[in-house]
C-alpha cells in the first residue's frame, strides 16, 4: 500500500494536500495556547480574573473557596477561580511545567518547598520582596525556615508561606505502659531514646520501639537531617554548590540509626512511607518521629499517645521543617500582579489562616496565632498540637531549596535505606551518595 | 482504488488524450485525493500530534539539559554519553533483563499449557475460556493494587496461608530478592491470558486430518503433540515471544502501583527509571535520551527477529 502511494503520479500533490491538512491540525492545536499582554499601569478598579491552584483535597479546598468568596465580596471587581489544579499535590509540579510550556499558567499555585528554586528559575514568578518589607505584613511572624523557603535563592521573594510543619517525637502510651517504660520528655537525649526503643521491642509480639522509612524517598532523607544538624553537620557547603553531609557528623548520624536497626533490631523498617503510621496507631510501634498530619488519624483510631520535642544532642533539639509556599506568578499585568499579591496576603493573614490552616488541623502559619481560642480548640481535639507549634522554634535550619536538592535527596535516601537494611557501611554509602548528590547539584 | 485509476489513465492506448480531457482528469484526481485526505485528516492529526510529534520533540529534548522551567541549554550528545557511565541505569537494565527472563518463557509456556487444556470439547468450556481471559482486560493498575493486598507481609492472604501451614513468613514485595518474582507472578496473571488466546486460535486453525493421520500411523498423544502440533505452532511462538519481550522491556505500570522501584531499587526497570529521571528529578533531557536508547534496543531486537524468521522461513511476521 505504501509503495503504491509513492509510485502513483499524484504522489506529490497528495503530499501537498496532506501538509495542508497537517497545517490545519497544527493551527488547531496551537489555538489552545497563547495569551494577550496585560495592562502596564495599575488600575485597582479594573475587572480582574485570577486562577489559583490549591493542591488541596476536598475539605481544605472547600475552606479556601469560602475565603475566596469573602475576598470577592470585599473586592467585587476581582474574581477568583480556585481549583486543586492536579489530582494530587505532587502532580502540581508536572502540571505547572506543562502550563509554562503552553503559556497558560495560573496566577498563584501551591508549591512544595523543594520546588521553589525551579519555579524561580522559570522567570515567571513575581518578586514581592519590597511589598512584604512593609511592617503591616508582619513577615517576621513566619518561622525562619518558612521565610527562607519563600526566598529560595535569597534574591527574590516568590510568594507567601502556605503550610508549616516539623518533626516531633510521638509516643504510644499503651506500648510504653505495657513494657513498663517511663514516657519521653522534652529533655531526652538520643541515648535515652535508643535505650527505650530497645526495651519496648518485643519480637514475639511483633512490637517495635521505633520505625524508619527505608523507601529511599524524601521521607527517608528528611528524618536524617535533625541527626545531622544536632551532630554539627550540614547538608550543603556554605556556597550551596556541593554536598557536605559526607562528614564525621553524617557518618555518626547514619551509624546511630544503623545500630538501632541492626544491632538492637528495635526499628521497624518501612518500605512504604505510610505503614508505620498505621502500625503506631494500632499499638504495634512505640515511637515515631512525625508531624501534625499524623494526629488526625490517631484521633480516629483512638490511640493513646503523647508528643514531645525530638531527642537532643547536648541540649540541641534541632528539628526539620518542611514549609510549603503559595507561589505567585507574573503575567506582565499590573492589575493581576496587584490583586494576586493582595489575595495571598489576605489568605495568610492571621484572621484568615485560623479559618483554614488551623481549622483543618495544621500548625498555625504565624507565631501570633498560637494564643488564639481557635488554636486552643484544635489542641483540645488533637492533643500535642501545641507541643508541635512550640517545636517550630527548634526548626532553626531550613531544608535546602536549591534545584539539585531532589537529586541529593534521592541519593542520600538510597544510602540510608541500604545501610539500615544491612548493605554496606555508613562511610561507603555516604561517599557514593555524595558523589551522586554533587552531580545533581552541578547539573542544575 | 486510485492505483486502478492510474493504470487506466496511463495504460497503453492508440490515442493521446486531448489537453482539456487531461485537465479534467487531473482535477478529478486532485479532488479524489483531497477527499481521501479529508477522511484521514482527523485521525492523522491525532496520530501526528499525540505520537509522532512528541517522539520528534523528545529527540530534540534529548540533546538539551532542561528542568521544565528554566531555559533549556543545548548540550549536544552529552546526555547519551551520560548513559554510558550511569550505574543506576545499568542496574535498571539488569532488573529489566531479569524480568524478561522470568516473564517471557513462563508467559509463553503457561499460555501454551492453558490453550491446550482449553482446546477440547468439555462442558462449560466457554465459561473457562472467559474466566482465563478476564484478567487480561483488567488494567495493570487494578491488578497491581489488588495483588499488593494478597502479598502484604503483615496481613496478606499468602502469608496467612503460610502461617496456617506453619511455614516461615515471606517479605514478598518488601524483600529485594523476592520483589521481582512477585511482580512477574502479578503480570503473568493478566498476560498469560493473551498468549493463551493466541495459541488457542492457532490450535483451532489446525487441520484435524494431520493429527488423525499421525494417530493412525501409531503415534501416541505425546508424540502427536511434539511431532505434529508443536512444529505447526512455531510462527505463533515466535510472534508471542517477540510481543511479550517488547511488552516486558516496557514494564512500568505494575512497578508504579506496587513497589515504586523499591525495595532498595530492586524493581527499578528502565522505563520506571526513565519516568523518575524525567518527571521526579526533572531532568527531561536525560530522560528523553534514555527513551531513545530504549527505542533503539527494541528496534534492534525486532529487526533481528524479523531477519531470523525470514531466513528460517518461519512466517511469524
Amino acid at each position: 500500500m505504501v509503495s503504491r502511494i509513492f509510485s502513483s503520479n499524484s504522489g506529490v500533490r497528495r503530499w501537498i494536500a496532506g501538509s495542508a491538512a497537517l497545517l490545519v491540525g497544527v493551527a488547531l492545536l496551537s489555538g489552545c495556547s497563547g495569551q494577550s499582554g496585560g495592562s502596564a499601569t495599575l488600575d485597582k478598579k479594573a475587572k480582574v480574573s485570577l486562577t489559583v491552584w490549591t493542591g488541596q483535597e476536598e475539605g481544605a479546598e472547600k475552606l479556601l473557596e469560602k475565603l475566596a468568596a469573602k475576598f470577592e465580596k470585599l473586592h467585587p471587581n476581582v474574581s477568583l477561580n480556585l481549583s486543586p489544579g492536579a489530582s494530587s499535590t505532587e502532580d502540581l509540579l508536572q502540571k505547572l511545567s506543562a502550563s509554562f510550556a503552553g503559556g497558560n499558567y495560573p496566577d498563584m499555585s501551591y508549591s512544595f518547598g523543594s520546588w521553589t528554586s525551579q519555579l524561580e528559575s522559570s522567570d515567571r514568578t513575581l518578586d514581592i520582596t519590597k511589598q512584604v518589607a512593609d511592617p503591616s505584613v508582619k513577615w517576621s511572624e513566619f518561622s525562619k525556615a518558612a521565610q527562607e523557603t519563600a526566598r529560595p535563592t535569597g534574591k527574590k521573594t516568590i510568594g507567601f508561606p502556605a503550610i508549616v510543619d516539623n518533626l516531633a517525637l510521638l509516643y504510644n502510651k499503651t506500648v510504653f505502659d505495657n513494657a513498663g517504660v517511663a514516657y519521653p520528655t522534652n529533655d531526652w537525649t538520643w541515648d535515652d531514646f535508643r535505650a527505650a526503643a530497645k526495651k519496648l521491642t518485643d519480637k514475639s509480639k511483633h512490637i517495635y520501639g521505633y520505625a524508619y522509612s527505608v523507601s529511599g524517598s524524601e521521607e527517608t532523607t528528611w528524618q536524617l537531617w535533625p541527626h545531622l544538624w544536632q551532630n554539627g553537620g550540614a547538608i550543603l557547603s556554605k556556597d550551596g554548590t556541593k554536598s557536605a553531609f559526607n562528614s564525621e557528623a553524617g557518618v555518626k548520624s547514619v551509624n546511630f540509626l544503623r545500630d538501632m536497626a541492626i544491632t538492637d533490631k528495635s526499628v521497624y523498617l518501612d518500605q512504604t512511607d505510610t505503614k508505620f503510621g498505621q502500625l503506631f496507631a494500632s499499638d504495634d510501634i512505640g515511637m515515631i518521629t512525625s508531624g501534625p498530619w499524623q494526629l488526625y488519624d490517631l484521633g480516629v483510631a483512638k490511640t493513646r499517645y503523647g508528643v514531645t520535642y525530638l531527642p537532643g544532642t547536648n541540649g540541641n533539639h534541632a528539628t526539620v521543617s518542611g514549609p510549603d509556599v503559595w507561589a505567585l506568578f507574573d503575567h506582565k499585568d499590573a492589575n493581576r500582579a496587584y490583586w494576586t499579591y493582595e489575595w495571598a496576603k489576605y489568605l495568610t493573614d492571621p484572621a484568615q489562616d485560623l479559618q483554614w490552616n488551623v481549622a483543618i488541623g495544621n500548625l498555625p502559619l504565624r507565631s501570633s496565632e498560637a494564643d488564639s481560642p481557635e488554636f486552643a480548640a484544635q489542641v483540645k481535639a488533637n492533643p500535642g498540637l501545641d507541643v508541635m507549634a512550640a517545636n517550630s522554634a527548634n526548626a532553626t535550619t531550613a531544608r535546602p531549596t536549591v534545584a539539585g536538592y531532589v537529586g541529593l535527596s534521592a541519593a542520600i535516601g538510597d544510602a540510608v535505606s541500604q545501610v539500615l537494611q544491612g548493605q554496606g557501611t555508613a562511610d561507603a554509602a555516604l561517599t557514593t551518595a555524595a558523589a551522586k548528590a554533587d552531580k545533581a547539584l552541578k547539573a542544575k | 482504488m486510485t492505483a486502478v485509476v492510474d493504470r487506466v489513465s496511463t495504460g497503453p492506448g492508440p490515442t493521446v488524450p486531448r489537453p482539456e480531457a487531461r485537465d479534467s482528469k487531473k482535477r478529478r484526481r486532485l479532488l479524489e485525493s483531497l477527499e481521501g485526505w479529508g477522511f484521514v485528516a482527523p485521525a492523522l492529526v491525532i496520530v501526528l500530534g499525540l505520537s509522532i510529534f512528541p517522539a520528534i520533540w523528545a529527540f530534540f529534548l534529548s540533546l538539551e539539559k532542561w528542568n521544565g522551567f528554566s531555559e533549556p541549554v543545548n548540550v549536544g550528545f552529552a546526555n547519551y554519553q551520560q548513559m554510558v557511565g550511569d550505574t543506576e541505569l545499568q542496574d535498571a537494565l539488569g532488573h529489566t533483563i531479569l524480568y524478561v527472563v522470568l516473564f517471557v518463557p513462563t508467559s509463553v509456556g503457561l499460555g501454551l499449557f492453558l490453550a491446550v487444556a482449553l482446546n477440547r470439547n468439555i462442558r462449560f468450556i466457554g465459561i473457562y475460556r472467559t474466566a482465563i481471559f478476564i484478567p487480561f482486560v483488567a488494567s495493570a493498575a487494578v491488578t497491581g493494587i489488588l495483588t499488593t493486598y494478597l502479598f502484604n507481609p503483615q496481613f496478606g492472604l499468602f502469608n496467612n496461608i503460610l502461617r496456617v501451614l506453619g511455614l516461615p513468613q515471606q517479605g514478598w514485595l518488601e524483600d529485594p530478592a523476592q520483589a521481582m518474582v512477585v511482580i512477574t507472578i502479578m503480570s503473568l496473571w493478566g498476560q498469560a491470558a493473551f498468549t493463551t488466546v493466541i495459541y488457542l486460535a492457532a490450535l483451532q486453525d489446525m487441520p484435524g486430518e494431520l493429527m488423525e493421520a499421525a494417530r493412525i500411523d501409531g503415534a501416541n498423544k505425546w508424540q502427536v503433540f511434539w511431532q505434529v502440533v508443536w512444529p505447526q505452532l512455531t510462527p505463533v511462538t515466535v510472534f508471542a515471544t517477540i510481543w511479550q519481550v517488547i511488552g516486558a522491556i516496557q514494564l512500568f505500570d505494575l512497578v508504579y502501583t506496587t513497589t515504586r522501584g523499591g525495595p532498595l531499587n530492586a524493581t527499578q526497570t528502565i522505563v520506571y527509571y526513565l519516568w523518575q529521571t524525567a518527571f521526579q528529578k526533572l531532568d527531561f533531557g536525560f530522560g528523553s535520551a534514555i527513551a531513545y536508547g530504549l527505542f533503539a534496543l527494541t528496534l534492534l531486537i525486532t529487526i533481528g527477529v524479523v531477519i531470523y524468521s525470514r531466513r528460517t522461513k518461519i512466517e511469524a511476521f
